[in-house]
Formats: C-alpha cells, structure tokens, sequence
C-alpha cells in the first residue's frame, strides 16, 4: 500500500559515481580507434584506416547515453578521413594479408 | 651533300625496320625484285603467304647486332636472307650456310617464341583496370560495415520491445504497490512519468517510491547487448542471460542489522569475493540449503544461523523452489556499501557507507533468446520482492542475535580501525615533518639578519614548548599508572 510519507527522489545509481563499475569498452574502443586512424594515416595502411572505422561504430554501440555525442564524433570523423586519405594517396586496392 | 643525307636515310630506315618481326621470307624473287627501294623485299614477303613452306622466323633484339633466324629442320638448303647485313643495308641474299647457324637449336613451334621476347607485357595497375572485382576487400569491409548497422539497429529494437514488454507486464503491480513509479531526477516535483529510463541501448531503469518500509527501488533491466554485432559474435560462444537487478534501499529503522544472501552457488562464491558486506559478515563458504528443501541448484550465505531460520519461512521457500531457475541471488543486508573498492594502500581512511539494502538478480528465461511474452514469467518474482519487504520489516533479531551481530560489527570496525591506524599515523607524522620543512626554509629564505633571528627563536621556542606537553602528559599516564 502506498505509504503517507513523501517519495524520495531518483538517484542515479552507483555506477556513475564509482567509475571503476562502468563498463570500459566504449572508452577503450574509441582511444583504440584513434590510434589506428593515426596509423592509417601517418603510415598509409589502408587497413589500420578501415580497422578505426570499425572500432568507432563499436564504440558509438556500446556508449552510454551521458556520454558526449562530440567524442563519438570527432572520433568517426577522424577514422573516416584516414580512409579517405589512405585511398586518395594510393587508389589501388587494399591486398589481403595472405 | 644531299646525295648524302638521302644516302644516310635509306640506311636508316632498313636498320628500324630490322627490329620488326616477320612470318617469312621467300629467297627466290629476291634478285628479281630488288630496287633501289628497299621496302620491295618486305613488301613481297607480306603478300606471298606460303602456308607449306617452313616459316622462318626473323626476330632481332635490340640489344643484339645480330638478328637470330630459326629454321625448320626440313629445308636447310633454302636460301636465307642474311640479317647480319640488313643493319648496313646491304640486302645482298647469301646461300644458307650451315656453320652459321650451329648450335642454334630447331624448333618445330613456329609461332613466335616467348623465350626472348623482347617485348614485356607491364602490369597495369590494378586501379586503373575497369573492374570492381579487383576492390574486393573493400566490398568485403563495407559489407562488414552495413551488417554492424544492420545488427544495431535490429538489436536497439529488440531491446526496446523486451523493456516495454516487461514494464506493462509489470506496470499493474508496481503502481498499486508504490505511489511514484517512475522518475528521472530532472522534474522540479516528484511526479510518476510512468516511463522506463534508458541509460543505454541495453540498460532501462525504472525508480518507485513511496512506500512503507522503504526509501525506494530501482529497477535495472540489464539486457544483452543485441546492438553490439561483437557481442552477438561473442554470446555464440558463451550463452548468456538477461538480466533484472532490483535494488531495494530500507529505511534505517525498517530493518534489523543482519547479512543474509541466498542464489546459484556460482553467484553466491563470486558475490563473496567482491562484496564488502558479504566478504566480511559472512566468513563461511555457501551452504547446500536442501536442509529447507531448497534445490540443489540454490545455496545460502549468512551471518548466523538465527538469519536463515528467520528467513526461510514456507512463502519464501515456496517462492525460491518455484523459480529456482530464474533466481540468481537475493542478498539482504544492512551493510551494504557495494562491491570492494580497490583503492591504494595510503588512501583507505574511513570506511565506506551503508545502507540497508535488498538486492535481488534474476535471470530472464530464454537464455539470450528470449521474447516480449517471456517477461510475463517474471511477474511473480515481483511479487517475491514484495513480500520480501515486508518479511525484512517483520524479521526481528532476538536477544542473542542482536548481541552476536553488533559483536560481529564491532569486530569489523575495529579491524578497519587497526589497518589504518598505522597508515593514518604515518599520514599524521609526513604532515608534521613537512610543516618543519618549510618553516625552515622559511628562515633561510629571510634576507634580513635580525628577522632570520627573531624567527629562529620563535621556531626554538615553540618546539620547546612542544617538550614541555609530552613531558606532561608522560607523567600523567606514569602518575595514572601508580
């Protein structure tokens, strides 16, 4: 049965206070794919570019939705120019590693 | 001297022509057709096309003088044109001389020979060919890509069903037994908003209040994460579930001081690890709880015995036994502060703070593939919630129990106490030195000869001061002593 004293307001839960709890992937996976978009670019390796692009969607997936749509931006925008620049540079098709 | 350069001319044009290949070479109108113009010989050997007569294959190469002839074996006695003399012009034919020609072997391919093919054919670069196919890789990631979108989006929507379909499942019990169902923290009053919240694509909340007994409960619908493509690849190896994590926060005076927890034997050993609460009331490993007609699948962790027996009463073990394999854990306990903090060796000074909680996890049926209509199946496990706040506000400690439990807590705070105190006099001690230090420096900062006394003196005086307490209090406690 309802009570008669007033209801508490919603806190939001121990994750965003203990940052040890959150789940790190999205953090890991947009550094990671900053990284290889510096690759892609500085060494012109088409495949580190197209890995960037990857690791950002899998970024923008797993993020929270506090977190700040700019990072997932600059971070796709990053990885595409790298394989625009890759291709720019060097239009032949990317070989397979095998 | 124009004589001359027409001379030079004629001899050039034989010589370029020298480097072309040609199919065959009839001797015997040679003579006859020889002019002063030296296409004629060339001219006839184009038009008379003997297709029986042995080709003869001329090929020159451009780093050789001389041009190389290959010969059918059959007719060695035919006249040959000797290409040794076309460089200077001289279109003279010999008669075929056999020593010439020793060693070069005979062929009986008459087409053009590829061994010394003058000719390389290069490797046209793979973007410049008119074909998509070459660019396969690329085809293959952006197809990666669109599936990952694909699966996003798929997967967002799944999620987003299977969390409404749980909240009207639910919505009925939930606002008879809570006057606000629903909050985000953002509205000035504390109205229902009626609404789930979604902190992710996989992860819905959902607060109550307003109830006797207790402060409030979150609900945390943790589902798989559907809209990571990795993830999906990831749970094909390992099955795993959907989630329903309800936090339930007591008031301090609506609870009694125990620990107790009850779940899957797995859960219960990892809960222990990494629960504060758990890992200190509770020092025994899981017990089979079959002793109250629990599954084997079920085992309990408690504080002391009194707990369970208070705990176990016929609703809960019919609730437990029912929906054994939904249960993950249940845990009550008054101590709750969440998992261990992993914090460094210097900075633990004060323990963290409690709250009495009811935590409960369940595990959603269908193991990943689970439908709108499986989240019908939790509903009683709400009800289990409900009646488990109610049995926390009932349950009292007796006499015994309440002695062995403020023992119990009096133990880990004194535990605690102890594993500081030596890092919280080490903090008192660097604290002091520093402030020494730097009323030091201080001093020798000071320019002034008569200022840098004066501090010094100062400094004297207060550590002598400082002598003088110590020395007092020493005799206090000697005196205290006597």
């Amino acid at each position: 049965l309802p009570g008669p004293r007033p209801a508490a307001r919603y806190k939001p839960p121990a994750t965003e206070t203990n940052p040890a709890l959150e789940d790190p992937t999205p953090d890991y996976m947009n550094l990671l794919g900053m990284v290889f978009s510096m690759c892609g670019l500085m060494l012109k390796l088409k495949w580190c570019a197209w890995i960037a692009v990857y690791c950002s969607f899998i970024s923008f997936a797993n993020s929270r939705s506090s977190e700040d749509t700019k990072q997932m931006m600059s971070s796709f925008m990053l990885s595409i120019s790298a394989v625009v620049m890759s291709y720019l540079q060097n239009p032949q098709p990317m070989s397979p590693p095998w | 001297m124009k004589n001359l350069y027409i001379f030079i001319a004629v001899l050039f044009i034989p010589w370029s022509f020298s480097l072309a290949k040609y199919d065959e070479f009839e001797d015997g109108d040679d003579i006859m057709e020889y002019d002063d113009n030296d296409f004629a010989e060339f001219e006839d050997v184009n038009e008379d096309a003997v297709t029986e007569s042995p080709q003869r294959v001329i090929t020159t190469e451009d780093d050789e003088e001389e041009a190389t002839v290959e010969l059918e074996g059959q007719d060695e006695n035919q006249e040959d044109f000797d290409d040794t003399d076309t460089q200077e012009g001289d279109t003279e034919s010999e008669p075929y001389d056999d020593e010439e020609f020793e060693g070069y072997e005979e062929k009986p391919d008459a087409s053009h020979s590829k061994n010394k093919d003058p000719i390389t054919i290069v490797n046209v670069p793979a973007h410049l060919q008119n074909s998509w196919e070459s660019y396969y890789m690329e085809i293959l990631m952006v197809t990666g890509l669109l599936a990952y979108i694909m699966n996003y989006i798929i997967g967002k929507n799944k999620n987003n069903r299977l969390a409404h379909a749980w909240f009207n499942t639910h919505r009925e019990l939930l606002e008879s037994n809570f006057a606000l169902v629903g909050d985000d923290g953002t509205n000035k009053e504390a109205t229902s908003t009626g609404k789930l919240n979604q902190e992710n694509e996989h992860i819905y909340n959902l607060w109550c209040s307003g109830r006797v007994c207790c402060e409030g409960m979150l609900i945390q619908l943790k589902f798989l994460k559907r809209q990571d493509l990795l993830n999906v690849l990831a749970r094909m190896m390992r099955p795993a579930s959907d989630q329903v994590q309800i936090k339930v926060t007591m008031n301090d005076e609506d609870m009694d001081t125990y620990v107790f927890a009850v779940g899957t034997r797995k859960a219960l050993v990892r809960l222990q690890k990494e629960m504060q609460d758990l890992s200190e009331f509770c020092s025994d490993k899981p017990k089979s709880g079959a002793k109250y007609g629990l599954p084997d699948s079920l085992a309990i962790l408690s504080e002391m015995g009194e707990v369970t027996e208070g705990m176990m009463d016929a609703k809960m073990i019919h609730f437990l036994t029912h929906y054994a394999d939904k249960i993950e854990s249940v845990q009550f306990s008054d101590q709750f502060s969440g998992p261990k903090l992993m914090q460094e060796e210097g900075q633990l000074t004060k323990l963290p703070e409690t709250k009495k909680t009811l935590l409960f996890t369940f595990n959603v049926p269908g193991s990943g593939n689970t439908s709108p209509k499986d989240m019908e199946s939790l509903l009683p496990l709400m009800s289990m919630v409900i009646y488990c706040i109610d049995k926390a506000k009932k349950f009292r400690l007796n006499r015994e129990g309440k002695q062995k439990a403020d023992k119990n807590r009096a133990r880990v705070e004194e535990n605690f106490l102890k594993l500081t105190h030596v890092q919280r006099q080490e903090a008192a001690q660097s604290r002091r030195e520093e402030k020494k230090r730097a009323e030091k420096e201080r001093i020798m900062n000071e320019e002034d000869p008569e200022k840098q006394r004066r501090l010094e003196e100062a400094a004297l005086r207060r550590e002598q001061k400082k002598l003088e307490k110590k020395q007092m209090k020493m005799k206090q406690i000697k005196v205290k002593a006597m």
